[in-house]
Order: structure tokens, then sequence, then C-alpha cells
């Protein structure tokens, strides 16, 4: 051994210390430093995306377990079976009869069925208003009061009348008043269940759940005349088999509610776990029908769910529970098969007896997850470093654009150097010839013990920022935001049409506008610009971090789309210019919301609908997102992009 | 209106007092709507104050009678129970509610002291000892539980010096009332569940009842005219049973699906066929008998009760007159019919089996139940960790008498109520229902909040009453092991003052107690910041420290430094010391 312990510490660490400082301050100053950032930015977006990509394969992702002890998944032996089914056929003629009535004598007829069981019966009415529409309906619940429970405590069993297609949940309702005839008669009921046959998918068990925590607008919505304790699940069922049955195939679990809240991945497990182990039902998630487990399709159902997490919409009769903590599934039938109506009740059955096990809320196992597979997820600590990768890249090149703001405008020579400091100044060289004898560099001699240099003037100089405008522009863009947001809320159907295209055509041509109207002030200058993009970017940076631990996949998104904004720099070639700003025109935020809408084969005026409607209804923020945080950035570095074409 | 009447008559029945030793049972059965029955068992015993004192005692449980005494206590009411009391559909609560805790275990006594600080001591000595006497968490009874309630209860019973009383009460709503709580309630009887109505008391079908409540009332009672006084102890286990759940076997007691062919179709309906059945709803009185519902036969009569008169007619049954009734006993018994048939009682058989059996019926007459006074019904409201909302509704049936009634509040110190939020409206009115209020604020850790109300309730209105709170966030090791589950609060009680009650008992009516979520750390986390934090500084240390006692030098100067070992690092000071002398 050549090393041997002594305690001449000082001596030997301060000199060190010190000659690394100065190696930094020195860096500082040192133009190859500015030209690392642009590619540390795109080396984080490429690796947020590649981490994403890496995440299906075994090594990063798990299979699912249940963490709560006390559910005990399908120990249960079910009994719904025998004679229940021909009760089942009969309330199945008794909800098809009731299709072409009245919602008025519906709920009579529901109210009565299930105050035969000796429940509990109410009814709610609601109205909401969106895009110039009147959603309104009844909401029939009853409660069956647990011999066992104190009300302290309830579990929710929900059928919507029309599931998220329209279609009437003809087999669904029917299966809830059996189920609930059947579960009167049990006396193990530790927890008040609640049957809730909601008028439709979305609007309606938001209306009884706002209800049912009195935070509903009591103008519009009837307060509930009957309550139990704390919800601690829900789970809806979408069968909409007519009178005659449909033989089912899997059972399709959705578990993603408003605002890409989970519910907690307990809950799902325990119904997987029930279905396929006990039942034998396959399970299904994100409309991937035949699953094969392989790379391709668990990167396409993580993809999918990350896209219906981003959006943020309510996904089914659930997604209304989970804002208020109270885990929610929808177990849905998808499919031609064998497994008919009381293999779907025997499910149920078992998940209830698992429910009333529950001593405690649902807490143990993961609210923030990605899954693969019906039994395999990835969770959060392993999939959040790609969303904040992707935010980090803004954050990096927010601080490089400061740095640069902060640099004198004119290039520092190397006062050692005797060749033209640029290169690239060879090529003009005749009409550089002056300036550089214009140019010629000052020096200023420094004097430090004895020793003597020379520095260049330009090098200690100090340069102003002027934050003025820079900071002006990007707040005002911030608010600018406001404008289309209360437009695509509040214009009734009809217009909403042209009110996208009105939007689409504005913002497209604004930033255009903005900068030849700031051109003839003479503004921004390159300074200002530099500084415009520095604030835009750190926030947008800031926004998107922040969002990632919220809702994961719709920050990723949103930086994914937004990633070029990092590179866009205002350039003096109007040729470079007009290219960056068409590229930057496709990423506008309304036309990717058009080209998606397009791809995905949707409508754009239904899915504005469904937004104003969210907006309203489920309290959904994804616009908020759009408007606020993603346009603002987009505006702000078009219009710097945009400065480069009309300067 | 004839079967509030019976109910009344029975009520006087027993409440006649003496001044001997007395014992007493009886068990009165009503149907209820939905195929429900109300079993309500009443125990009484009375003792000469003089024997009590001096703990002479025939019939008084020695126990608890020494409790008493050891605790000063003059009024003692505990009550143990389970479930809720559907109002709407079973009508007025048994003795008015009076005879009835709030779920889970609720105390309330009388307590002789000089001052406030004496009586408490003696407060913590009372429910230590009923702790080890019924098997439950009374202990837990402690300062953050009890508060001094002001105008909602008032002694039952006829104190001397009633300038020297304290009364003090609390509540355990998180309390599970199972078997371990019966078996010492029936060893307090004289007959201790061998014979006697107490004989029917069985845990498995009573903690199976969709409402049950146990009580036991100790109060002294003092004859005006002979100014002679005797302590009465009541002991009373009301019961609401579901007939087709009770009447399953022990040994099979799965619901399962009936065969088709015993389930009674709708065959009007067009769809009817051999695979679809619309169930018809039961119309007749369903089938039972004392020995099904209860689980085991009736032992005949408790040897010590009355055998004469009134107070020997042990069990009643509370029924329309057209309804038949079968009695199976070997023994001989009586049958008594009051209030034109609605009220049968028996006496029972000595030493013989006595069952009931009603068959099943198709009845043309119903019982009509007595209304309750008021229906209350208590929620929380909004959500999250931080805040939220209580909401009580109150609401006054009746069409023409406005109710007058105290409404108590007792909330643990975690929540924090906003009195300034408090707000009670009646839809009929806007004038305000609150007429006096008292408030008493929580300290946190040391006592829980108690508000008490006075309000009036015009006829046929409904009062809402609400208040915001605040949740407080508790220390680590203040969180129980179920901590997700949340935090139980007890219910509130609602004591009518007009109409009054006859009787010194009162007329009670209580909420169901309400689950408050509390704001819970993730408990692994300490763990995980110990780990981390220790990785951290072992890393940190380690390395820094490493590079402070170590001293770098090159291969060749190694040689000259030596190696490791004491002699090593002797060799090395000595050439140190050598290289400085050499240098000087």
């Amino acid at each position: 051994m050549a090393l041997l312990c002594k305690s001449r510490v000082r001596g030997v660490l301060r000199p060190l210390l010190i000659r690394a400082a100065a190696t930094l301050l020195a860096l500082r100053k040192d133009a190859r430093l500015l030209k690392v950032p642009p590619y540390l930015s795109a080396l984080c977006i490429v690796v947020g995306v590649a981490w994403l990509l890496v995440l299906p394969l075994d090594e990063y992702s798990r299979r699912t377990y249940v963490s709560e002890n006390a559910l005990l998944p399908g120990q249960v032996h079910t009994y719904f079976t025998g004679s229940e089914h021909n009760v089942f056929r009969a309330y199945r003629q008794e909800t098809a009869a009731l299709a072409d009535k009245s919602v008025e004598e519906r709920t009579q007829r529901l109210s009565t069925i299930l105050g035969a069981h000796n429940l509990k019966v109410a009814t709610q009415r609601y109205e909401y208003h969106a895009s110039g529409r009147n959603i309104s309906d009844q909401n029939v619940y009853a409660i069956l009061q647990g011999p066992r429970a104190d009300a302290t405590e309830a579990v929710v069993l929900i059928a919507a009348w029309r599931n998220m297609d329209g279609k009437i949940n003809y087999s669904g309702v029917a299966l809830v008043l059996t189920l609930a005839r059947y579960f009167k008669r049990w006396s193990l009921w530790s927890k008040d269940i609640i049957f809730l046959i909601s008028g439709d998918s979305t609007s309606g068990t938001q209306a009884w759940v706002d209800a049912y925590h009195d935070s509903h607008s009591p103008d519009t919505i009837e307060p509930l005349s009957i309550k139990s304790g704390a919800l601690q699940g829900a789970v809806a069922v979408d069968y909409p088999a007519g009178p005659w049955g449909h033989r089912y195939d899997k059972l399709h679990i959705l578990y993603d509610g408003v605002n890409g809240q989970l519910s907690n991945l307990d809950l799902f497990n325990t119904a997987v776990s029930i279905a396929n182990g006990q039942m034998g039902i396959g399970c299904t998630l994100q409309r991937m029908w035949n699953h094969d487990d392989s790379y391709h399709q668990r990167l396409q159902t993580m993809l999918r769910g990350m896209i219906s997490q981003g959006l943020g919409h309510a996904s089914g009769p659930h997604s209304s529970f989970i804002p208020y903590h109270i885990d929610a599934i929808t177990l849905q039938t998808v499919g031609d098969g064998w497994h008919d109506e009381m293999s779907l009740g025997r499910t149920l059955e078992s998940l209830f007896r698992s429910l009333n096990n529950l001593l405690e809320h649902l807490h143990q196992s993961f609210f923030f997850y990605l899954l693969l597979q019906a039994n395999r997820f990835v969770s959060i600590g392993t999939y959040l470093p790609s969303a904040m990768l992707i935010a980090v890249n803004f954050s990096i090149s927010a601080i490089a654009l400061w740095v640069l703001s902060g640099r004198p405008q004119t290039p520092t020579p190397n006062p050692a150097s005797t060749k033209p400091p640029q290169p690239d100044q060879q090529a003009g060289e005749k009409a550089n010839e002056k300036e550089k004898e214009q140019d010629k560099p000052t020096f200023i001699v420094a004097e430090i013990a004895g020793a003597k240099t020379l520095i260049p003037a330009s090098s200690l100089e100090i340069t102003e920022r002027p934050l003025f405008l820079p900071l002006t522009f990007v707040l005002a863009t911030h608010f600018l935001g406001l404008l289309p947001l209360y437009l695509f809320n509040h214009t009734p159907l009809p217009y909403l049409s042209y009110t996208f295209t009105f939007v689409a055509l504005t913002t497209t041509l604004l930033p255009l506008l903005t900068a030849t109207s700031l051109a003839h002030f003479q503004r921004p200058t390159p300074q200002e610009r530099t500084l415009i993009q520095c604030f835009s970017l750190l926030l947008l940076g800031m926004f998107l971090a922040a969002l990632a631990t919220l809702n994961f996949s719709l920050s990723f998104l949103v930086g994914l789309l937004a990633a070029p904004l990092s590179f866009a720099r205002a350039s003096r070639n109007k040729g470079l210019s007009a290219v960056v700003g068409g590229l930057l025109l496709l990423l506008n935020p309304v036309v990717v919301v058009w080209a998606a809408t397009l791809y995905f084969g949707q409508d754009v005026v239904e899915v504005l609908v469904k937004a104003a409607e969210g907006w309203h209804v489920w309290g959904l923020w994804t616009q908020v997102v759009v408007w606020l945080v993603w346009w603002p950035a987009w505006f702000a570095g078009s219009v710097v992009v945009a400065g480069g074409l009309v300067s | 209106m004839l079967s509030s009447l019976a109910f009344l008559l029975l009520h006087v029945l027993l409440a006649g007092a003496a001044a001997s030793s007395e014992y007493d049972e009886r068990l009165l059965l009503r149907p209820l709507p939905q195929s429900s029955l109300l079993a309500s068992f009443t125990f009484r015993s009375t003792e000469p104050a003089s024997t009590f004192s001096q703990q002479n005692l025939r019939y008084f449980p020695r126990s608890l009678g020494q409790i008493l005494q050891h605790a000063h206590t003059e009024e003692l009411h505990l009550r143990f129970s389970v479930g809720r009391w559907d109002a709407e559909n079973w009508g007025q609560r048994p003795s008015y509610g009076a005879r009835e805790g709030g779920t889970g275990v609720e105390l309330w006594a009388w307590v002789e002291a000089q001052s406030e600080e004496e009586a408490f001591s003696r407060w913590l000595t009372l429910t230590n000892a009923l702790s080890g006497l019924f098997c439950a968490s009374l202990n837990f009874i402690d300062a953050t539980k009890t508060i001094r309630p002001v105008m909602s209860f008032q002694p039952e019973g006829d104190h001397k010096n009633a300038s020297n009383l304290h009364v003090l009460h609390g509540t355990l709503p998180h309390e599970v009332v199972c078997t371990e709580n019966l078996t010492p309630f029936l060893k307090l009887l004289p007959c201790k569940g061998k014979a006697g109505i107490s004989s029917l008391l069985d845990g498995h079908k009573l903690f199976d009842a969709a409402w049950q409540t146990m009580s036991i009332d100790v109060r002294p009672v003092c004859d005006a005219v002979s100014s002679t006084c005797s302590v009465e102890m009541e002991q009373t286990v009301d019961m609401v049973l579901d007939v087709d759940r009770a009447k399953r076997p022990r040994d099979n007691p799965i619901p399962r699906p009936l065969p088709i062919d015993e389930i009674e179709c709708d065959t009007s309906k067009p769809y009817n066929a051999a695979d679809t059945c619309y169930p018809l709803d039961k119309t007749a009185e369903p089938a039972w008998n004392l020995t099904e519902v209860f689980g085991r036969p009736l032992k005949g009569d408790c040897p010590l009760t009355e055998q004469a008169g009134d107070n020997a007619n042990t069990v009643c049954l509370n029924i329309p007159p057209e309804r038949t009734v079968q009695v199976n006993t070997s023994g001989e018994y009586a049958e008594t019919q009051f209030s034109s048939g609605t009220l049968r009682c028996y006496k029972l058989p000595t030493g013989a089996d006595f069952d009931l059996v009603l068959p099943k019926q198709q009845m043309t007459t119903g019982l009509v139940l007595a209304k309750p006074p008021l229906y209350a019904a208590r929620s929380i409201n909004g959500h999250g960790q931080e805040r939220g909302s209580v909401q009580a509704i109150i609401k006054n049936p009746s069409a023409t008498e406005p109710v007058e009634f105290v409404y108590l509040e007792s909330l643990p110190w975690f929540m924090k109520p906003y009195l300034h939020t408090l707000r009670a409206r009646v839809d009929t009115s806007p004038e305000s229902p609150i007429r006096e209020t008292y408030y008493r604020p929580a300290v946190d850790r040391q006592r829980g909040t108690h508000l008490e109300l006075k309000m009036v309730i015009p006829p046929a209105s409904t009062l809402t009453l609400t208040y915001d709170f605040e949740k407080a966030i508790l220390r680590y090791t203040e969180y129980p092991p179920d901590a997700n589950r949340g935090f139980d609060v007890a219910p509130a009680v609602v004591r009518l003052l007009s109409p009054n009650s006859q009787d010194k008992k009162g007329i009670y009516l209580r909420t169901t107690s309400l689950l408050l979520p509390l704001p819970t750390p993730d408990f692994s986390m300490p763990y995980n910041v110990i780990i981390l934090t220790s990785t951290v500084m072992a890393l940190g240390f380690g390395n820094i420290f490493n590079l402070l006692v170590r001293r770098f030098v090159g291969v060749d100067e190694a040689q000259t430094v030596g190696t490791g070992g004491v002699g090593g690092v002797v060799r090395g000071k000595l050439n140190r010391l050598k290289a400085l002398l050499g240098k000087g």
C-alpha cells in the first residue's frame, strides 16, 4: 500500500479546492459551455422517451399482488345461482319493458322493485347545463342497512341506466335489482350497501356523489334524502344485453377517473383475481381485446392507458367517485363467449364479500401506476423520471437562455489569436474587412501583485437585462389563454364547430400578427426575445414537473408535444425561420387536437362537447392545462420565431 | 292507537316501587313490519336502601353494588348498543328511547362528591371497575371522552343530597358490543339465564339482530308517603330480530337461493315461464315460535319472581286480536288479555319448557305503530383531509305540536368545530330555532368539545343544523392500529323537553355515530427516512472522514514512511522527526 494515514489535511485540501473553484469560475465564461444545454435537453427528451419504452419489459415492471390482507379475494364460496337466475330473467324483462317509458315512470317502477326488497329507497333529480344542452335525468338508489353495521361505512353497487355508449344497460340494472334482493338475506354485511341506478353513466353518478358529500349546487341538483356512512368503494356494472341475454367472453375493467386519478390498485387486483382465479373469466383493460402479453401489446396497453389518463375524461360510471377518494371500478362485459349473467353476479358477490372484509379504507396499494396487462404494472417510482426528464429539458433550456441573455452582445475575440475569431466571417470577407478594423478589440491592463495582464474590455462589461417587456409579455400570454378557455366552455353546441375553426385560425395567425405589430416598435430586441423564451420555458418546465406528480400522462404528453419549443430560436436566416415557424404551426395545440381527432376517428365537436361537459359537470382540468400551460408556451415560442421572420 | 295504549299500560304495570326486596321480569314481543320482531326483556330488582348500605343484598348483584358504593355512585346508566333503530318502519322506540344508548358503549352516572376533582376521580374509579365487570373497554373513558351534560340528562331517582351530585357522561362509539358483554350481563340476574325469560338470551341470536341494546339502570326510589327508600336496578335488553334470518338453523345459516318451486311467482306477468319468475311480495305474517327465533327454548318461570298479581305475567305479546297463538308447554300456565286483546300476557309454568307458536297467517288488520315525535339523521359532508362539516337533519312529523328538545354533541378533541359556522334553519320559518346554547370548547389532548343546544321545531318542519370543523393532525403515536379506518364520533343525543314524558325517564333519541377520516401519515415513512438518512450519512461521512484522515503519498516514498502497524507508525514518526531535524 502506497497510501498512509496522516492528518495533514489543510495543506493538501485547500489548494485543491481553490484550484477547482478557479476552474469552475473560468468555465463560467467559457463559450463552449453554452453549446452544451441544447444537447443536454435533447438527451433528456431522448432518455425520457426511451425510459418509457423500456417499462413494458419484465425487468422494469412487476406482477400485481394484493397488498391489503383483509380483502382475501376469492376466498368465499358464492351462492348466487339457482332460482336467482329465474328472478334475474324476470327483472331483465321488467327493465326491458321500461325502455320506452318516461323517466318518471322508470324511476317509479325501479323504486317499487327495490322497495319490495325492504330496502330504503330514494330518488334524486338532477340537471346540468353544458354547451347550451340540458342534461337532466333521475337517479334511483336504495340502501341496504347492514345488520351489523352502524351506518358509518358503505359500499356502492352501480348500474347506470345508459352506459357510456348510450345503450340501455338492461342486464346490468336487472343484475343490481337481483343482487339487492339476494344481498338482503345475508346477515354478514358489516357495511351498508347502496344500490344506485343512475340516469346516465357520467353526470348521474356525479350528481349523486356530489350530493352525497353535500358539494352539489342545490339549484339544479336535488339533495339526497337518505344517506349512509363514509363510502369505502364502488363497483359499477355495464352489461347492456337485452331481454334475451348475451353470453360474453371477457370482463373489461375500467379504473381511471376524472383528471387522471386512479382507483387503488388493490381494488383492481381483487376484481381481476376474483374474475380470473375464482370464476375463470378473462380480464382485459384499455380496450385491448386480445392481449397476447407481447412487448408490443403491453406497450400499446400502457400508451392507451396514458392517453386515457392524460385526457382525464370520465371513462365510466365509477369515474365520478374517484375524486372523492372513493376507490371505484367498472366491470364491462365484452365479446362473445360462454360466460353468463350469473357468473357476473357471482363475481360481484365475491367482490362485495371482499370489500365487506375491509377494516380500513383502501390505502395499502398503489394509487399511481401504469397497467401493462391485467396482472402487470409499473409503479410511480419507476415511471416518474420519464416525465420529469421531459420537464427538466425545459428548465435546462430556460437556464441556458438566461445565461445567454446576460452575455455581451458582441462576441469576445481571442486576444492571442491572429486569425479571425469566427470561421463564418470568412464567407463575407470584403464586408467584414472594415468591420474588423472598427471592431478591433479594446483591452484593459490589469495589475495584480506586480503581474500585469491584458483583459478584453468586452468581458468586463456588465450586460443589463431589460425585464419589463419579456415579463409582461409572458404574463399576458398566460392570461390570454383564459379567452379560449371561456369560449369553448360556454359556446352553445350549434356554434362550437365555427368557434373551433375561428380559434384555430386566430391562434395560427396570432403569433405572426403579434410579431409584425411588435416589429413596428423595433421590439423585441434579440435579447428580449431570448428572455421571453427563457421565462416561457421556465414556467413550462415548472408546471410540467408539478403536473407530473398529479397526472403523469398529461405532463408527459404535453411535454413531448412542446419539446420542439426548447430548440426553436429566432434566426436571422429567414428561410430557417420560415421552416421552424411552419413546424411550430403544426404543433399549435388546436391543430394537435384536430389532428388527434382525425387520427382516432372522432368528431371535433363531440370532443368539445364532452370537454365542456367535463368542465361543468365533472370538474375536468385538462382544458386548463391546455390553455393556460401548453398554449401560452407555444404562443411565446411562436412569436419569438416569427419575430425572426419579420425583423 | 291500540298498540300504543298497550305499550303504555305495560310500563305502568312495571312502574310500582316497593320497600321490600323484589324481583320481576317481563318479555314483550311485538311483530314489526317487514317480518321483524321486537323483543324487549326487562329485569327489575329492588333492594331497601338500608340493607343496600349494609351490603345485605338479596336480588341486587353484590359485584355491582360494591362498585357503586365504593365509587359513591348514586345513580348509574350503562348502555351497550349495536345497529340502528329504523324509525320510519318500526315507529316509536321502546321505552321512548330512555333505555337506549348510542352505538357502542355509553355510560352516565350521578356521583356524590364535594368537588369536581373528587367527582372525576370517583368517576375514573367507577369506569375502571365497570370495565372489569363487563369486559368492555370502559376504562378508556378518560377526560377527553367525559363531559358534564347540563340540560340533556336529569336524574331518574329520588335524591336527597342533590347539591353534591355530579353528572358525568362518557361514550365509546368504537366499542364493539358482543357476547363477552352479554355473559356478565346475564350473571347479574338472579336466575342467571338458567330459567325465566333470560334463558332465551343467546349470544348468537342477540348479536345477529338488526338492532339491539342492553341497558343497566340503578337509581334510588323513595316512597313519598312512607319516606322509605330503596335501590332499584333495571336491566333491559331490546332487540329487533329479522324473523326469516333468525329462523335459520345454526348449522345451516347460509341463505342459499330457495328451490324455484318454493318461490311464489307472479303468474300474471306475460313473460312468466319455467325459467322466469317475478317473485311476489310476502303479504302474510310469517310463522315463528320462540324456540326457533331465539335459538333455545324458554325454560319456564324464574322462581324468584312474584307468583301472583300483574307482575306474574311474564311473557306478553302485542299482536292484533285475530292473530292465532298456540301455547306449547307441558306445565301449567295462565293467559290474560289487556287492551281489548292487543296485549296477551302469559304466566309461565315452573320447571317446564314454554313455547309460543304463531303460524303463518294472512292478516286483515294490522297494528298501528306509534309515530316517533322526531326523526333525526346526522352525516359528515365535504371531503378532504383538512376540513369537513356536520349536518344534522331533525324532522318533526306532527302536524300540530311544536317540539322542544335539547341536542347534545360530544366531539373528540381532534375534531374542532367552528362555532361561528353553526347554522340552524327551519324550512317553515325564518326564525332561528335555537333557544339556548351551552358550549365548552375542546382543549387539545385534555378534553373534547361539549355542545348542547336547546331548540324548538315548529309543527311539520325540518330543522337543518350544520357546522364546519377542522381536523387536527395527531402525533405519530396517537394513531390507533387501524388509523385508515377513521375515527368514530359519538352519536348525538336528542332529549325531548316538550311534549314531556309522564315519568322521570324522559324521551330520547340518538343519531348514528359518524366516521371521521383524519389525515394519516404513511406509517412506513419514518423507517424509509431512517434507512435513507443512515445510508447518506454512512456514504457521505465515510468518504469525507476517509479523506480527512488519510495521507496520499507516492509508491516510492512509501518505503521511507514504512509499512503499517504500530511499528510502522513509530518508525514513520521517527523518520519525520529526523527529516525535520535534518532540515533545521
